[in-house]
C-alpha cells in the first residue's frame, strides 16, 4: 500500500525566549492508503496541534509533512488553499454546517468550491447522501435535523470531493451514544467500502476502538501504538482502556 | 482610569464603527450648513436689496431644522442601539469584573460624550466647507456678478444652534444607553452574542407568486399616475390613496420575494447555481429577507423622496429663471392707473425736467394707452380693455417678434392679463382692434416702458426719485426687471434650499440605516466565512461574496427608487411644462451626482468594513 501521510520528526514550539511550550516534540507517523487511524491522548498532549499542522491550518516549527507526495511545509498561500480543498476533508466536533443552506446545498457547496463540473454535482451529492443515509434530509436546513444527522451531513460534505485524507476532530464529541454509533458505523463503511483514509482525533476510548490502529500521544511525543489486528472491537476497547489507565497512572507518578 | 478606558474604546470605534461617526459628522455638517444660510453671499445680497423673502427663508429653515433634528435624533438613537447590541459581551465582562452598573453607565456616558465632541468638531469643519460650496452654487444662480460676496464664512449663531441641538441629542443618547445598561441582566449580556434567529423554510413557489403580484401592483400604480397625470392623481384623494398604496404594496412584495424568485430561477440553471459561492450568497440573501424587506421598502421610499425633491427643486429653478425673462420684456414699466381720471402723464418730459438725460440713459421708450371697451363701437364682448393694433405691433417689434395684421372689424384677444407685453402685465383683460376703432374710445390706463442703457441700479433709483412726486395726484404702479428678478431669485433660492435640505436628510437617513443593518449582519456572518475558508474557499471568493451581499442590499432599493422616480418625474414634467421649460437633464445629472457621492460613500464604507470583518473571521 502506498503511503498517504508521512509525518517526520514534527516539532511545534509556542512562545518565545524563556517561556517555551513544546506542543509537539519530534512526532513521526505514517498512514497508508485506506487506513483508519485514531489519535488519543490526555489534554495538552498535542493531538489538536498535530491535526492542525496536518490540516495546514497551522505551520510546524520543524520537521516535514508529506501528503500524497506533496511536501506541505513548502506550500504557500493559494497553493495551500488549493491543496486543502482538493486533497483534504474535514469533520469537526461542532459540525460546522452553514445554517442558511439546506443539506443538499451544504454538500454541493464543497463541490462548487473545487469547481467540479455542474452537471456532475447533483449525482455525486445524491450518491454520498444515500451512502450516509441522509437522503430524506436533503431539503432540510441544519436546525431541522438531529445532531447525528447533522454530523453525517458534515461527513458527506467532507467525503464528496474524494479527498486523499479525511481529518476528523472529535466527531462524536457532541453526540449521544446512539448517534455516535451510527456515525462511526458509517465512517467505518466509508473506510472499508470506498477506501477513504481517515485520521481521527478523539479522547473517547469507545470511539477510538472502531479504528484499525490507535496512536497515543503524551507531552508532544509518540507514547504507544496499538494495532487492532484480528481483535474484536470489544477486546480492542479493553486494550485501549488499559493504555489510557496506564497513561493516567504515569501522570500520577510524576506528580 | 475610566477616561482612559473610554478613550481606548472610542479609538477602537473609529476602526469598527466608521459608519456611526460618518453619520454623526454628516448630520452635524448638514445641520450647520442650512442654519448658516443668513451669512452666505446670496442671502446677504437679498438682504441688501431689501427682499422680504429673506425672512421667509430664515423662518422656514428654522421650522424644517426642528423636523430634520428629529429625524437625525431617531437615526442616531438607532445607530447607538445597534452599537450597544454589538458590545453586549464587552459590557457583560465589565460587570463580571465587578464594575457596578452605575460605573458602566458612566463609562458609556464618557464615550458618547467623546464621540459627540469629535463628530461635532469634524461636522462643523465639514459644514463650513459645505456652506462655502452652497454659497458658490447659489451665487452662480444670480445673473449679475456678485462673486465679490463669495467668501469663507463662519456663523457663530449657526454653530451655537448646532451645538445646542446635537448636545441635546447626545444627552438623550447618553441617558438611554445608561437606562439600557441598568435594565439588562448579566446573563443576557454574557450570552449576547448568541442569537435566536428562527429560519423558517418558505417554499419558493410562494415567492414567485408574490413577485408577480408585486410587479402587477406597481404596473397598476404607474398606469394610474401616467394616465391621469400627476396633478389629477394627487388632487383626487381616492385615486391618490389607491395609487400610493398600490405602489407601496408592490414595492414591499418585490423586496420580499425577489430573492426567492431569483433562487427559483437559478436552481433551474445548474451552471449558475453551482458556480463559485453563488449558492451561499443567494441563501444568505434569502435568509435575511424577512428581517430586511421592511427596511428596504422604507429606504426605497426615502430614496425616492430624496431623488424627487432634489431633482424637482433644481428643475423648478430653471423654470423660474425662464419665467423672469418672460415676465420682464422691459427694464421698467410704469402704469398710470388714474389716466382715465387725471389724464396721461408725459413721463419723458417729467424726467427731462428733473435733469435726467433720457436720450443717453434710456432706449426703446414706449408710451401707449389701453382704452375702455365699448361693444357698440368695437363689436367685442366680455373684455374690459382695448389695445390699438399699432401699439401692439410696436411692442412686438421691440421684442423682435413679427407684427400681426387685422382686417376691419376683426379683433384678437390677448392671453390672460396681457402677460409678456410689458414688465409685470397689462392687468386688464384686453382685446386688440384696428386703430381707427380704438382711437375713438376713452383712455383707461397709460403704460410707459423703457430699457436702461447704463448702470441699471442707479438709473432706476433716479427714475423712481423723479416719479415719486407724481404719486400724489396719480395712482402709479412701477414694475421693474430688477425687482421681479430679486423676487424670482428669492423664490429660486427658497425652493433650492428646502429641496436640498430635505433631500439630503432623507438620503443620509436611508444610507445610514442600510449601512448599520449590513454591518450587524456581517458580524453575524463571520462564523460562516470561517467555515467557507476551512472548506478551502479562496480569500478572493469569500470577500466577493461579502461585497455582493452588501451590493444587493444597497443597489436594489436604489434601482427600484430610480425606476419610481423616472416615472414620477415624467408625470411631474408634464405639469412644469405648462409653466415653463424644464432643464431636466442638468438637474437629473446633478441629482445623480449628489446621490452617488453620499450613497456611494456609505456603500463603500460598508462594503470595506464587511470585507474586513470577513477577512478577520
Amino acid at each position: 500500500m502506498p503511503e498517504i501521510l508521512t509525518v517526520t520528526d514534527l516539532k511545534k514550539v509556542y512562545g518565545k525566549g524563556g517561556s517555551l511550550t513544546r506542543a509537539l516534540d519530534g512526532v513521526s507517523l505514517s498512514l497508508e492508503a485506506g487506513e483508519f487511524v485514531g489519535v488519543m491522548g490526555p489534554s495538552g498532549s498535542g493531538k489538536t496541534t498535530l491535526l492542525n499542522c496536518v490540516s495546514t491550518i497551522d505551520r510546524p516549527s520543524a520537521g516535514s509533512i508529506v501528503i500524497d507526495g506533496r511536501e506541505l511545509t513548502r506550500l504557500k498561500g493559494k497553493e495551500l488553499a488549493k491543496f486543502r480543498r482538493e486533497r483534504l476533508g474535514f469533520i469537526f466536533q461542532d459540525c460546522n454546517l452553514l445554517d442558511t443552506l439546506t443539506t443538499y446545498e451544504n454538500i454541493a457547496l464543497s463541490l462548487s468550491i473545487i469547481r467540479a463540473p455542474a452537471q456532475k454535482i447533483d449525482r455525486r451529492v445524491r450518491e454520498m447522501a444515500e451512502f450516509l443515509g441522509i437522503t430524506d434530509c436533503l431539503n432540510k436546513y441544519p436546525y431541522q435535523m438531529s445532531g447525528g444527522q447533522q454530523q453525517r451531513c458534515a461527513a458527506a460534505r467532507a467525503m464528496v470531493t474524494h479527498p486523499a485524507l479525511v481529518l476528523a476532530d472529535e466527531p462524536t464529541g457532541a453526540l449521544d451514544s446512539k448517534s455516535s454509533q451510527m456515525l462511526l458505523d458509517r465512517l467505518d463503511a466509508l473506510n472499508r467500502d470506498l477506501g477513504t483514509t481517515i485520521l481521527m482525533v478523539t479522547h473517547d476510548a469507545f470511539t477510538a476502538s472502531c479504528c484499525r490502529r490507535v496512536v497515543f500521544l503524551r507531552d508532544g511525543k509518540l507514547f504507544l501504538e496499538l494495532h487492532r489486528g484480528k481483535d474484536s472491537r470489544k477486546a480492542f476497547f479493553q486494550k485501549i482502556i488499559q493504555v489510557v489507565t496506564e497513561m493516567g497512572g504515569g501522570m500520577a507518578d510524576v506528580l | 482610569m475610566f477616561s482612559r478606558l473610554a478613550l481606548r474604546n472610542v479609538r477602537r470605534s473609529f476602526r469598527d464603527y466608521g459608519v456611526y461617526l460618518l453619520t454623526l459628522t454628516f448630520g452635524v455638517g448638514l445641520f450647520y450648513t442650512f442654519n448658516s444660510l443668513d451669512g452666505q453671499g446670496a442671502l446677504v445680497y437679498l438682504t441688501n436689496v431689501g427682499n422680504p423673502i429673506v425672512e421667509a427663508i430664515t423662518m422656514l429653515m428654522d421650522i424644517f431644522s426642528v423636523f430634520v433634528a428629529v429625524v437625525l435624533a431617531c437615526l442616531i438613537l438607532y445607530a447607538n442601539r445597534f452599537l450597544l447590541r454589538r458590545r453586549k459581551r464587552e459590557l457583560g465582562t465589565y460587570l463580571l469584573l465587578g464594575l457596578s452598573q452605575g460605573q458602566v453607565s458612566r463609562l458609556l456616558f464618557l464615550e458618547t460624550g467623546l464621540i459627540g465632541l469629535i463628530s461635532l468638531a469634524a461636522g462643523l469643519a465639514l459644514g463650513v466647507a459645505a456652506s462655502f460650496g452652497m454659497s458658490a452654487l447659489t451665487l452662480s444662480m444670480f445673473e449679475i456678478d456678485v462673486s465679490a460676496m463669495l467668501a469663507i464664512n463662519f456663523s457663530p449663531r449657526a454653530a451655537g444652534k448646532t451645538v445646542i441641538y446635537f448636545g441635546v441629542i447626545f444627552l438623550l443618547v447618553m441617558a438611554l444607553s445608561g437606562v439600557q445598561v441598568s435594565k439588562s441582566r448579566l446573563i443576557d449580556l454574557i450570552h449576547g452574542e448568541r442569537k435566536n434567529e428562527v429560519l423558517k423554510p418558505r417554499p419558493l413557489g410562494v415567492a414567485v407568486f408574490q413577485f408577480v403580484l408585486g410587479v402587477a401592483c406597481l404596473a397598476a400604480a404607474y398606469a394610474i399616475l401616467l394616465y391621469f397625470g400627476m396633478a389629477l392623481a394627487i388632487a383626487i384623494l381616492p385615486l391618490c390613496i389607491v395609487m400610493l398604496s398600490l405602489g407601496t404594496v408592490g414595492t414591499l412584495l418585490i423586496f420580499r420575494s425577489l430573492s426567492g424568485f431569483v433562487m427559483k430561477f437559478v436552481q433551474g440553471h445548474p451552471g449558475l447555481y453551482f458556480k463559485n459561492l453563488n449558492v451561499f450568497t443567494l441563501r444568505q440573501w434569502i435568509s435575511k429577507v424577512h428581517t430586511t424587506y421592511m427596511a428596504q421598502t422604507v429606504v426605497c421610499i426615502l430614496l425616492l423622496l430624496a431623488i424627487g425633491i432634489t431633482a424637482s427643486s433644481l428643475g423648478l429653478n430653471s423654470t423660474l429663471s425662464a419665467m423672469t425673462d418672460q415676465e420682464a420684456p422691459f427694464d421698467i414699466t410704469i402704469q398710470n392707473r388714474s389716466a382715465d381720471d387725471s389724464g396721461a402723464v408725459d413721463f419723458t418730459a417729467v424726467l427731462e425736467n428733473g435733469g435726467f438725460d433720457t436720450g443717453s440713459l434710456l432706449s426703446g421708450e414706449v408710451d401707449f394707452c389701453v382704452y375702455y371697451n365699448d361693444t357698440a363701437l368695437t363689436g367685442v364682448e366680455d373684455v374690459s380693455g382695448i389695445l390699438a393694433l399699432s401699439d401692439l405691433n410696436t411692442l412686438l417689434a421691440l421684442q423682435g417678434k413679427a407684427p400681426i395684421a387685422l382686417s376691419p372689424g376683426e379683433h384678437k384677444l390677448l392671453d390672460a392679463w396681457g402677460d409678456g407685453l410689458v414688465t409685470g402685465s397689462l392687468g386688464i383683460y384686453t382685446a386688440v382692434v384696428e386703430d381707427a376703432a380704438a382711437r375713438q374710445l376713452e383712455v383707461r390706463r397709460q403704460y410707459w416702458s423703457a430699457n436702461y442703457t447704463g448702470d441699471s441700479a442707479r438709473t432706476e433709483e433716479q427714475i423712481l426719485q423723479l416719479i415719486r412726486p407724481l404719486q400724489l395726484e396719480n395712482q402709479l404702479r412701477v414694475e421693474s426687471r430688477l425687482s421681479i428678478y430679486a423676487d424670482m431669485v428669492g423664490n429660486k433660492i427658497l425652493a433650492l434650499f428646502l429641496g436640498l435640505y430635505l433631500g439630503f436628510t432623507f438620503l443620509l437617513a436611508a444610507a445610514a440605516v442600510l449601512a448599520l443593518q449590513q454591518l450587524s449582519q456581517a458580524a453575524d456572518n463571520t462564523g460562516r466565512y470561517a467555515i467557507l475558508r476551512r472548506l478551502g474557499a479562496e480569500e478572493r471568493q469569500v470577500k466577493k461574496s461579502a461585497t455582493q451581499q452588501v451590493a444587493l442590499a444597497f443597489l436594489l432599493p436604489l434601482a427600484l427608487a430610480l425606476v419610481h422616480s423616472v416615472v414620477g418625474m415624467k408625470a411631474a414634467n408634464d405639469i412644469i411644462f405648462t409653466v415653463g421649460k424644464v432643464d431636466s437633464t442638468t438637474s437629473s445629472m446633478i441629482t445623480a451626482g449628489v446621490i452617488l457621492v453620499v450613497y456611494g460613500g456609505y456603500f463603500l464604507a460598508t462594503s470595506l468594513a464587511c470585507r474586513r470583518m470577513a477577512k478577520n473571521a
